[in-house]
Formats: structure tokens, sequence, C-alpha cells
């Protein structure tokens, strides 16, 4: 009997010190620029950022200046594997940011983002404006993958998470899908182009959901073989930014030009807009911590990020002041 | 300070004896003093500078004050490739002076200090030169030993790389960011260091060859300091004082024109044992025959809204001894800093000129070539430089301006988008004119010295009298300053028309005769034009007698034989030769002949 006490005491213990636990996330952030960014000035420092998710303080890795627009932290490896897209190619780290090292050659440049798989984290791909390019040897040698693609510029790419074959890339020119690690691409079904972001579902692979320039947001259901535009509540159509809320689907924010943040809470069919303390709306970056949905970041242009506790319902500076935000990623641990 | 005044009683004559082509062992003297007066700006400065310091070590002169500069510098590096090229040129101008602790702390420099490689291709040459150099300087080191973790040989195969995919490109298609006042020496300084430093034979011819080029590009479109034409970038104000911009700096050094400068650009190069060669000082100072040079450039890389990386662009240049006229073909070439055509001339230093322009500006253009977002790049570029969305700017190519040029005439057209940024037209005139006259025939008729300037807008315009901003009279260092109380502003030539365009002719003294001549002969000549949405053209004969008929935007036909710009040589006049895709520079001069192949890395003469 003692010792069922004494099961169910750390049992209520466990769980009451759950969210703590939880709210021990990191987040991390690239800052493209601040205001007043100019090649060969002293600028302020740029870059990644991170810090725990229950600290207020940022802490900076890798090099300061450096035209950061996106990175990829690998979970499995718990951010041992970092790399960083800028404007001077893929720096990657192998030791959680001790030390650094460009593994792109001078072909590759003005990096707009960098991909890792999750399951072969020799596998990774980044987009540029030039187009997609590959490594599969963890950044011994890149080569560039465009088999198929008509306006190259290319601004998101993702590998489907349960099959590392299957590629879906954002481009100028709408959306562009890989079954061959990006050996040769086709076009997808959605009609429109000046593709931003691509991003999957947490649990449904066949389901896709595309921000673009000008044109709105799309989802396909069907791997991307045709694509309905989600309309209800939406006022604004450039985007640059989505995310699910990995503890639930069903729960989705988008962010873009002048848009500040718009929520759904049906998996996208509607939205509503999430502004309460923002005091830019110009939104380019957005993530919502996997082990507490409720958290969600949301980076800006020019005016820092932005936190909030409620799931979007309020929110309040969370530093960087005057930062383009460029991306955000929450990470458990 | 009485040492500099002797420089310049000296250099004084010198530019008096410039005036015509000197013999070799004259112009090698004549360098050897403006170099003394380049560089005595900087060995008494006390500030501390890489120029400064580099000065210091090359005279040995206060070399412990230029080691404690050094490692005043170097205690937080800034500037990216503008730092690179300045510290390493000052490094391996003074290494074997400067102390061991001094060394080191450059050598480490180049491990903590992580710049940025920049978005375009001055930065990459600059960037990319400097790191090949620094790879040389200090072999066989690992990755930890330097900023970007990549080995010293590592290092030095992509720097190599990526010099000589960018000497390739260039002599093939042309150079992207071509003919620029300003950007000049960013491509001069990083060649004159490979020239000089470079420990591998093959890059050192590289680095000479490509020292050669680009000041042969310069060299045939130049005129007393200034270059002649249209231009890939140039900024305010050197786009209406021309001799304010860098690549004049680089002019009175090497060419002996223009006007003495204390300009830190060419301290490095002065102390470098690259020497111009005659052919190209000759080409550049020898104005006694008329010019028509032509050349075939490239678009900067195109990332948006094109499917061609590199579009062509045509350059058409007419250079006398007195003016030069020159142009692009327009539209959007280069984003930003554009100049699309302009006339430039001897008299009345410091405004020298007359262009016009179709101030535009937008998120598409940007877009084009850099890759943030479309939507607010506008606002970043304007926090840099802030006359972008400026209607009064002075700088910047057009998707709705088009030009024709043929000699000594132009034709500009322009159809513009209602509502589009902005929906006006601008003509520079400066003050210093001697005549501008507002004739009943329709023409603007000026006189600036010897060169006479017709201006026929084909649309009503209003002048606007206008000053420089203060901050604008106050940047250059060392130069003569404004008397801003006394002088009258410039002339501001704004049309409202969006179907719009001139006709621009122009003469010298030596061609026309008189100035009454001049105007008597215009007045016979009245374009006509068509001026509606979608087509707009204009018919005109030149006061040399030739028909130019141009529609907006491609339609260019003279004596009615339509013009295939796509024809256009790499480089193709009296001085310079080259074929598209040839890897190879014909220069000729009188009985001179240089060659530069660089499929064989050879110079042949």
């Amino acid at each position: 009997m003692k010792s069922i006490r004494f099961f169910i005491v750390v049992m209520i213990l466990l769980a009451t010190s759950a969210p703590s636990l939880a709210q021990k996330s990191t987040v991390y952030l690239s800052v493209l620029s601040t205001k007043l960014f100019v090649v060969g000035a002293a600028n302020p420092q740029t870059g990644i950022f991170y810090r725990s998710t229950s600290d207020t303080g940022w802490k900076h890795t890798g090099p300061p200046n450096i035209r950061a627009f996106g990175f990829d932290v690998h979970t499995p490896s718990r951010g041992s594997l970092l790399a960083i897209a800028s404007g001077n190619g893929v720096h990657q780290s192998q030791d959680g940011g001790k030390t650094w090292k460009i593994t792109t050659g001078w072909e590759i440049t003005e990096v707009q983002s960098v991909v890792i798989d999750r399951n072969d984290r020799t596998f990774m791909l980044c987009t540029t404006p030039y187009g997609v390019f590959r490594t599969l040897d963890g950044g011994a040698s890149w080569r560039e993958c465009n088999s198929g693609i008509r306006e190259k510029f290319t601004s998101s790419v993702i590998i489907d998470q349960k099959n590392s074959n299957l590629l879906y890339c954002a481009t100028d020119d709408g959306v562009y899908r890989s079954e061959n690690r990006g050996d040769s691409w086709q076009r997808t079904g959605l009609a429109v182009g000046g593709g931003r972001v691509v991003v999957q579902h947490p649990t449904d692979s066949n389901t896709l959901i595309v921000g673009t320039e000008n044109h709105g947001i799309y989802i396909t259901r069907n791997s991307g073989a045709t694509w309905d535009k989600t309309e209800a509540g939406l006022d604004h159509s450039t985007f640059y930014t989505i995310v699910y809320d990995p503890t639930n689907p069903q729960v989705l924010y988008a962010g873009g030009y002048v848009t500040g943040v718009y929520k759904s809470t049906d998996g996208g069919q509607s939205w509503v807009r999430k502004n309460d303390g923002l005091t830019t709306l110009n939104i380019h970056s957005l993530a919502v911590d996997p082990t507490n949905g409720n958290r969600v970041f949301a980076g800006t242009h020019g005016g820092g990020v932005f936190e909030s506790d409620n799931a979007g319902s309020t929110w309040r500076s969370a530093g960087l002041h005057g930062s383009q935000v460029w991306t955000i990623s929450v990470q458990p641990f | 300070m009485k040492h500099r005044t002797v420089l310049l009683l000296l250099l004084g004559l010198v530019q008096y004896s410039t005036a015509q082509v000197a013999d070799r062992e004259t112009y090698l003297k004549e360098f050897d003093q403006r170099v003394a007066y380049v560089t005595s700006f900087y060995d008494t400065m006390q500030t501390a500078g890489y120029y400064q310091a580099a000065v210091r070590y090359a005279r040995n002169r206060d070399v412990a004050r230029a080691d404690k500069m050094f490692a005043e510098m170097l205690r937080e590096p800034r500037g990216d490739m503008f730092w690179m090229i300045p510290s390493l040129g000052a490094y391996l101008v003074g290494k074997d002076k400067m102390s061991a602790e001094t060394r080191a702390l450059v050598r480490n420099a180049w491990k903590t200090y992580a710049p940025y490689r920049g978005d375009t291709e001055n930065h990459w040459c600059m960037y990319y030169a400097a790191l090949y150099l620094a790879a040389e300087q200090w072999p066989n080191l690992p990755g930890s030993e330097w900023y970007n973790g990549k080995s010293s040989d590592e290092n030095l195969r992509e720097a190599r790389e990526y010099l000589i995919e960018w000497i390739r490109i260039t002599t093939t298609i042309g150079q992207g960011e071509f003919d620029s006042p300003d950007y000049f020496p960013e491509y001069a300084i990083p060649m004159i260091l490979l020239s000089h430093f470079a420990k591998d034979p093959d890059m050192k011819t590289r680095g000479t060859m490509m020292a050669d080029y680009i000041f042969a590009d310069f060299a045939a479109e130049h005129l007393d300091g200034q270059y002649i034409g249209g231009f890939s970038r140039i900024y305010q104000p050197a786009v209406y004082k021309p001799l304010l911009s860098g690549g004049s700096a680089f002019a009175y050094l090497y060419f002996g024109t223009g006007q003495p400068t204390n300009s830190g650009w060419i301290v490095i190069p002065a102390l470098c044992n690259y020497r111009l060669p005659e052919i190209i000082y000759s080409i550049a100072v020898d104005r006694s025959n008329t010019i028509i040079h032509k050349e075939r450039k490239r678009v900067r890389n195109v990332i948006r809204f094109g499917t061609e990386k590199n579009p062509p662009v045509y350059k058409y240049s007419y250079i006398t001894k007195d003016y030069g006229i020159g142009s692009l073909q327009g539209g959007i070439l280069q984003p930003i800093q554009q100049h699309t055509w302009g006339v430039r001339y001897m008299y009345g230093h410091p405004y020298t000129t007359i262009f016009g322009l179709h101030p535009y500006w937008s998120g598409y253009e940007l877009g084009m070539f850099f890759p943030e977002e479309v939507k607010t790049l506008i606002a970043d570029v304007v926090a840099s430089k802030g006359t972008y969305n400026n209607p009064d700017k002075w700088t910047g190519g057009s998707p709705f301006e088009r030009t024709f040029q043929h000699k000594n005439t132009l034709l500009v057209l322009y159809d513009i988008e209602p509502g589009t940024t902005t929906e006006h037209i601008n003509g520079f005139f400066p003050r210093n004119l001697e005549e501008r006259i507002v004739d009943p025939s329709g023409w603007i008729i000026c006189k600036a010295g010897d060169t006479y300037v017709g201006w026929f807008p084909l649309q009503e315009y209003i002048w606007k009298e206008e000053f420089e901003t203060p901050a604008n009279s106050l940047s250059d260092i060392g130069r003569p300053q404004l008397e801003r109380v006394k002088e009258t502003g410039n002339w501001r030539l704004r049309s409202y028309k969006l179907q719009n365009g001139y006709v621009i002719e122009v003469r010298s003294k030596s061609e026309i005769g008189s100035f009454d001549n001049f105007k008597a002969s215009l007045r016979k000549r009245i374009p006509k034009a068509a001026l509606v949405p979608g087509k707009v053209s204009v018919q005109y004969t030149t006061l040399g007698g030739d028909r130019m008929q141009f529609g907006f935007p491609d339609k260019r036909t003279l004596n009615g034989k339509a013009i295939d710009l796509s024809k256009t040589r790499l480089f193709d006049g009296p001085f310079l030769s080259a074929d598209v895709g040839s890897e190879k520079l014909m220069m000729k001069y009188k009985g001179m002949k240089r060659v530069l192949d660089f499929k064989t890395i050879k110079i042949s003469e």
C-alpha cells in the first residue's frame, strides 16, 4: 500500500512538473539584417540567435555578419548539427555551434533556406535564387539539382516526413515535386506562381499548404495533384510563412506582408487575425513550441521577435528590436 | 605640407604637359610624381588607417606608428570585403617591415573575423582576390585557422575558381557592373594586387591582364579624367560632378588626367608595381581623332522576373577632344544606379555634363536583382541609398526608357505606364553653361566652352532651379568646395507627359564652327514624333544628314536600314576589338598592338 501511495505521489509530481519541463524548449532564429544594414559598414550583429523558452535573453552563435536567411536544426541530434543558409553559402556546425565551416563554394550564394533530412544527416538541400542544391555526403560536395524547374528562384524546400526521396519546393512559378531526391522535378497542379513557402501537415503527408506572393494560400490534400485556395477570413495575399501547431494540426498560423498573424483552427479552412500586441504587422517567420502549443513566436521585418503564451491571442515583444527575423524554429530540447 | 605644394606645382606642369601623349620615359617619371603626391597625404596623417600604415611601411618611415595603427584597426575589424582589400593590401606592402606581433594580429584577424561575401560582382571580386592572396600568404593551415572553417588549400582553390570564372564570363559576354565610374576601384585594386603579389605565376599574369583589360575598357571611353557614356552604376553627386568618382582618381594616377586627388582608393595601387602599358595610356589620352566605340556588356544576374540570367547591354559612345556622348539601349540593365545616357565635356568643372532620365523605382526592379522580399526591398534599399525613391533623383534606369544613338545624335523615347513611379522625366542642365537658350524653334541650345548641345523636347516641360544638398558638398574631402551662397543653382527640365522623349545633338566648335552656326543648323532640323500610348516614335534627320527612325521600345532604323544591336561585338572601335565569346582583347594604337588572350593566359605585343 505504501509503495502504491509512493507511486501515486511520484506520478502526481511528474504530472505537475511536466509543464515546466516542457518549457525548456530552445528557440532559434535567424536575423537577416537590422535597420540600416549596408554591405561593408559597421553593422549590428546579425545571424543566428537562440534562447531557452524559459529565458528572455538571446545568445548569438555562428558567424555574426553573413546575411542569414534561414537555418535548420537537426532535431534527432538535439542540435549538435546545425546549418545556416546565408549570403556566404551554407554554414554547418557539427558540435552544436562551437565551430563552423562553410561547406558550399563560390557558386552557391544568397542561400534562402536549408533543410537537413531528419533520418539521414548526410542528406541536405538548400534553396537559392539560382535554384535547389543538394548534398548527399554531409556537405563535402554540393550539386545543382534543378532539372524540370522553370523559374529557379526557390524560397523553400521540404523533405517528406516519411519518404526522404520525396521533396517539395516553392519557386517563383509555383510548387514542384521530386520523387528522386531532386534528380528531377515536376510542377504540381498549383495554378498560380509566386511560391514563397511550402509546409507539410505534421501527420498527413498528403496534405501540404503553400503561401504565395500576391496569390494567397493554397492547400492540397493529394500531394500536390490539385490545390484549393483558402480565402475565408484572409484579407491579404502575400504570405511568407505558415506553420502547423505540432500538438494540434488543426491549428495553423500564417503571416506575410503587412498581414499580422492569421490563425486557423480548422486545418486552414478559415482564418482570423490575431494581432493584439503586435507593433509591426510585417511578419516573416512563425514557430510553435512542439512541447506547448500555446507558445508561439513571430518574427517580423524590422520589428524584432514577438511571443505569445496563449496561442496568438495576445503578443508581447521578445526582443531583437529593429531586426528582420527571417526564420524561427522551436526545438524540444 | 610645403613638400606637397611643390609636388602640386610640379603636377600642374605635368597636367599641362600631358595634354599631349607623353613618351614612356616621361610618363613613368610623371607617374612617380603623382604617386608621391597621392601618398603625401597619408604618410604624416596620424589617424589610424590602412592607407596611412601602408605608406609608412612603403616609405620605411615611422613604422612603429604603422604597427600601432594596425593594432588599433584590427581591434574590431569591420567592413567585409572593404576591410579585406585595404587591410590585406597594406599588409602585403608592409609585411617585411612590420613587427612579428603585427603580422600575428593580421593572421589572427583572418581566423576570427568573418566577412560577408556580398551580393554583387564587385563584392565577390574583392572578396575572392583578397582570399586568394591571403591563402597564398598562409598556406597549409587547417580550417580551424580560418574564419570560414576551410583550409588554406580549400580557400585557395575556391578563390581561384571564382576569379577564373569571373575573368571568363567578363571576357566572353562582358562585365556585369560595367564601366562604373564609382566602382572602377573595386575591380582595379584587386587585379593590381594580384598582379603584384600573387605567387602563382598564372594568377599573377591573370591579374595583370585583367588590370590591363579594365583600364583599356576605361581608356577607350575616357576624356580628361571622366568616364564617357552610359554606366552600370554611379552615385550622386558624381553623376553631375564627374571628377568626384573613384574612377577619376585612377584616371589621375594612371592617365595623368583630371584633377590631383587625395583619394584613398589609389594609395595601395600607387604602392604596387603594376604600370599601365604604354598603349593603354596612349588610348586614354590621345583625342586627336574622333572615336566611335561600341561595346557589349551584360546585365547583372537576373534572379526574378526574367528567364535570361545575363541579358546583353549595348553601349555606344562618340568621343571627340572636346566632348563625349554615350548611351546604353535603355530599360532596366542595373538596379538603382544606372546611368543610361549622358554628354560629358571638357569645359566647366565640376559640372561637365548634361543628361536625362525617367526617375523610376519599384520593388519589381529591385526584385530582379536582390533576393530579399520584393515588397520590402524599397524600404531596405532606401535605408542605405536614400535617393532611390526620390522623384528628383539623378540616377537609375527605367523600363519605360529607350535610346537610339548614331554618332553624336541621340534619340530618347519614353512610354511610361500610368501610375508608375514616377510620372515625369528629368533633364540635368548645369549652372555653369555659358548659354542655355530656349529657342522658338523648340530646341534648347547650350554652350559649354567649345561644346554645343542641342536638346529638343518632344513634349511640353518646365524648368526648376535647384541647389545641391549641403551633404553633397561636404563629402568630397580635399576637393574644391561649393561657394553655395554665391552660385546659382543647376537647372532641372521636367516634363509630365507620359509619352515623351527628346533629341540630342552635340557638336564642337571644331566640328561645326560657331555657336551661331550650330543654332542655325538646329533650327532646320525639327523632329517628327508620334506620342500616343503604345505607339511612341520619332523621325529625325541629323545635322550630319542621316535619317533616324525610332519606335519605342526597340525599332531602330538608320537611313532606311534596321539596326540589329544583337550583332554588337564585345569591343568595337579604333582602339579595342573583341568578339563575343572570344576571351581575347586586341588593343591597337598607331604602330602599337597588345593582345590579351585569356584562354592561353598570354600577352602578346
